[in-house]
């Protein structure tokens, strides 16, 4: 009797179950790979087990130190780019979103049909002309070209800001336009109503974009690989992925701690904001 | 008190109008000298547009909509237009110059007329920390020279030597600062092939080469007279080999031609759309192409597929009121990814490791069963591509999970209870009612997902970087390499020199691809209708 319930038991529910806990092995498997390699005292390829022998921060104190491998520089390098052209994208893209918005104006409709069209295409594409003209650049103002974190912003300024005014816009929409008006008719100019009304209602569309943005621009690579040469101003994707690799095995506990560091900051805010970033229009654009 | 306010907001917009344009005036005469025309008419667009919208009053939209679009044009819509020019130029490796710079260049180089024989002084060769070469000439008692030795056909007035009686102490012995290290005979005999192309300057026609190395004593050096090797007619546009005494021509492809020989560097020209036949005609670089494309496609089609699938089961699985702790496997989905994909890549790239990596590990018993040998992940084509697809799925699947139990929640209970009251078994109702609508309404998602793999360089880049390779290609190019990272090496990084016109004839196809999939997505979304009903 108890066994035939059981049966029961497994034939509507408990199959589910069973499908569910392998994939939860195939998800964390790596993941928890990666974790205890880093910590272990013989971080080995072939070992698959998930507790290592021995416990050691040596792998995470060998990242500090190395005047070769400077990795904290990496991970300050990007966060600083990230943070940077995430804030301005996000501001200018406010900008741009009010005046879509709120402002009547020729050329409103055809400005907004293109923001949707070049959000299509992913701007790296046309990394050989983005190449070109910032080693022209480069002579003509050398703080801005091939090579240095500012004109690497500057790119992705460019590449996010039409996506971001266009979903900045669709907010500011379903905020009431009987705000604006009574503070036109108390005198408000512009950029009044912008700074004290719609931008901080605004406001939860804009953390989001930011944090988009920002998870965006940290996991790029192609771009950040045109641009950076100089090994100390790589960003963590660049240099991970360049200097440890020359020999993979050996460096495997240093990779691991990297890796880790590298990673669990973006994995928590993702978790975070998961139910927005995957939200409906935003979705797909973000892993790279 | 608001009178007030907008008297400081004027004055800070005409600051900062100042700023800009003092930086433009400053940078546009550069560009000039330069004759990076395409950036002079970028810089010119963004002066007028920023003086236009803030000189003016009336225009209130532009003022808020210009700072941002400056870097939309600047570096999406104009990198656009020029990757198209760039297309139909021969712009590679010996041509990356224009004309002019061209011309420049070849005017300085020098060549060397061995005529003053037989003046002989004692010659040091020091090293500094660079690794760069510094010779001290010990002339006469008036001229103990020193400087930085450089390329024989180079000319550069930076470099000239100094006279430095300092090298010399009071019993006539050279000495050498901390700084510099002097290298032995026999170390400049193992460097002899570098240093007998280097010279030290003293003036714009005299220059001290090594002459002969000598183990035990000082080596010696001699003087050599250098000459202007090119000199350029601008009435007949033809160059002038001065050491050969041949008249060289205009050669076809952007570049002087002597004596049959084409004269490095050359410049970039106007090719028409040779790239582009070569692309169709050029049978070294058709072939590897068309297997790129076709894999390309395959990739993001199977990729898509697969994620799909997975997600799809996970959804369908777990997606029952009465199955206990779905928050749980929910939150353990999303980790694969909410880690960034360039760190999972990296530990994939561990996991499948041939001689040490798990997953063969794994296998060992398969192997042992059938009697073959352990897979070499990334060896050859068919294994290196279903590693690939392996790894794809296990970042893509977690997104698929998401939208999927998304839609199948959104799809209203009482449909499919008259389909149950009419007498459909589960499975009728899954593949009549649940699967259809689902995929109505993710298909513009399942398009975004293709477009955004027919682009993941990210993948494809780090975890084969394209290989296994394409033998007999013409190009740096791999059986795993998709459209995007073989236009990549092709332009930057293919070890084989830069060709940035070919490279960007390729992306301009792909820009023509992307289109036509968002135009598809566009169809069958009925996005486009959103965006109308937006404005």
């Amino acid at each position: 009797m108890e066994i035939s319930r059981l049966i029961s038991w497994f034939r509507m529910y408990g199959w589910r179950h069973l499908v569910g806990i392998i994939f939860v092995v195939i998800s964390l498997y790596p993941i928890l790979f990666v974790i205890t390699n880093s910590f272990a005292d013989f971080p080995n390829l072939a070992n698959s087990k998930l507790i290592p022998d021995g416990f050691t921060l040596k792998h995470y104190e060998s990242l500090s130190g190395s005047p070769l491998i400077p990795y904290f520089r990496w991970l300050f390098n990007t966060y600083k780019i990230a943070s940077i052209a995430g804030l301005l994208n996000v501001l200018l893209g406010t900008f741009a979103a009010f005046a879509f918005a709120r402002l009547q104006f020729k050329g409103r409709r055809v400005g907004l049909i293109t923001l949707v069209l070049i959000q299509m295409f992913p701007a790296f594409l046309a990394f050989v002309a983005i190449y070109l003209l910032f080693f022209q650049i480069g002579d003509v103002a050398p703080f801005m070209g091939l090579g240095t974190h500012i004109g690497l912003i500057m790119v992705y300024l460019g590449g996010s800001i039409g996506f971001n005014s266009w979903l900045i816009k669709g907010f500011m929409d379903t905020i009431p336009i009987s705000l604006d008006e009574a503070a036109k008719v108390d005198g408000a100019s512009y950029s009044q109503i912008f700074f004290r009304i719609v931008a901080p209602l605004a406001r939860p569309i804009l953390v989001v974009l930011f944090v988009i943005t920002f998870i965006g621009i940290y996991s790029d690579y192609i771009l950040a690989a045109i641009f950076l040469k100089d090994t100390n101003l790589y960003t963590v994707a660049l240099g991970i992925n360049i200097v440890f690799m020359d020999d993979f095995s050996n460096e495997w506990g240093s990779i691991a701690a990297a890796s880790v560091i590298a990673a669990t900051p973006i994995a928590v805010l993702f978790i975070f904001f998961q139910k927005q970033i995957t939200g409906g229009l935003t979705a797909g654009s973000i892993k790279g | 008190m608001i009178y007030l306010g907008m008297k400081i907001s004027t004055a800070i917009r005409y600051f900062f109008l100042a700023i800009y344009n003092a930086a433009a005036f400053y940078v546009i005469p550069l560009a000039i000298s330069f004759e990076s025309w395409f950036l002079l008419l970028i810089i010119g667009l963004i002066t007028l547009l920023i003086n236009f919208t803030y000189f003016s009053q009336r225009f209130q939209a532009l003022k808020w909509i210009t700072p941002g679009f400056i870097f939309l044009i600047a570096f999406v819509l104009f990198p656009a237009g020029y990757s198209f020019y760039v297309s139909f130029t021969n712009w590679s490796t010996g041509h990356i110059l224009t004309k002019q710079q061209a011309i420049e260049r070849l005017e300085d180089l020098s060549y060397s007329t061995d005529d003053q024989k037989g003046v002989e002084f004692d010659l040091y060769v020091l090293q500094d920390q660079d690794l760069n070469f510094y010779y001290v000439a010990d002339l006469d008692d008036e001229n103990l020279l020193f400087g930085r030795a450089i390329n024989d056909d180079q000319y550069d007035d930076k470099f000239f030597a100094t006279h430095e009686p300092s090298l010399k102490n009071s019993n006539g012995e050279i000495i050498i600062p901390d700084t510099y290290y002097q290298l032995s005979g026999k170390e400049q005999i193992a460097n002899s092939s570098q240093l007998q192309e280097l010279a030290l300057l003293i003036d714009k026609n005299t220059r001290i080469k090594l002459y002969n190395i000598s183990v035990f004593g000082a080596s010696s050096g001699r003087l050599s007279s250098s000459q202007q090797k090119y000199s350029y007619d601008d009435v007949t546009d033809t160059l002038y080999d001065n050491s050969q005494n041949v008249e060289c021509t205009l050669g076809l492809r952007g570049n002087f031609v002597c004596d049959g020989e084409s004269v490095d560097p050359g410049w970039r020209i106007n090719v028409g759309t040779e790239n582009y036949q070569r692309i169709v005609n050029d049978q070294r670089l058709r072939g590897p192409l068309s297997i790129v494309t076709s894999w390309t496609f395959q990739f993001a089609l199977l990729s898509v597929s697969l994620a799909f699938f997975v997600g799809l089961l996970l959804a369908v699985t777990l997606n029952n009121d009465k199955v206990k702790f779905q928050k749980i496997y929910r939150s353990i989905y999303i980790l694969p990814y909410a880690i960034p994909a360039f760190i999972s890549i990296i530990v994939f790239k561990g996991l499948l490791n041939p001689d040490y990596g798990v997953i063969n590990e794994w296998f060992a018993p398969l192997y042992e069963l059938f009697n073959i040998e352990p897979i070499n992940w990334f060896r050859t084509k068919g294994s290196s591509r279903a590693a690939v697809l392996l790894v794809n799925t296990w970042l893509g699947f977690p997104y698929m999970f998401l939208i999927v139990t998304g839609a199948l929640q959104s799809i209203p209970k009482e449909l499919l209870e008259a389909a149950k009251v009419d007498g459909a078994t589960p499975r009728q109702s899954f593949w009549r009612i649940t699967f259809p609508l689902l995929l109505v309404s993710i298909s513009p998602l399942l398009i975004g997902a293709f477009a955004f793999n027919f682009n993941n360089f990210t993948l494809i880049f780090l975890l084969t970087s394209g290989g296994p390779p394409i033998v007999g290609a013409d190009v740096a190019v791999g059986y795993t390499d998709i459209l995007i990272s073989f236009t990549y090496d092709l332009a930057i990084a293919g070890g084989r020199g830069y060709q940035f016109g070919l490279a960007a004839s390729v992306t301009t196809i792909i820009f023509f691809i992307v289109l036509i999939i968002s135009a598809i997505s566009f169809r069958y979304s009925k996005r486009l209708e959103r965006v109308y009903g937006n404005l």
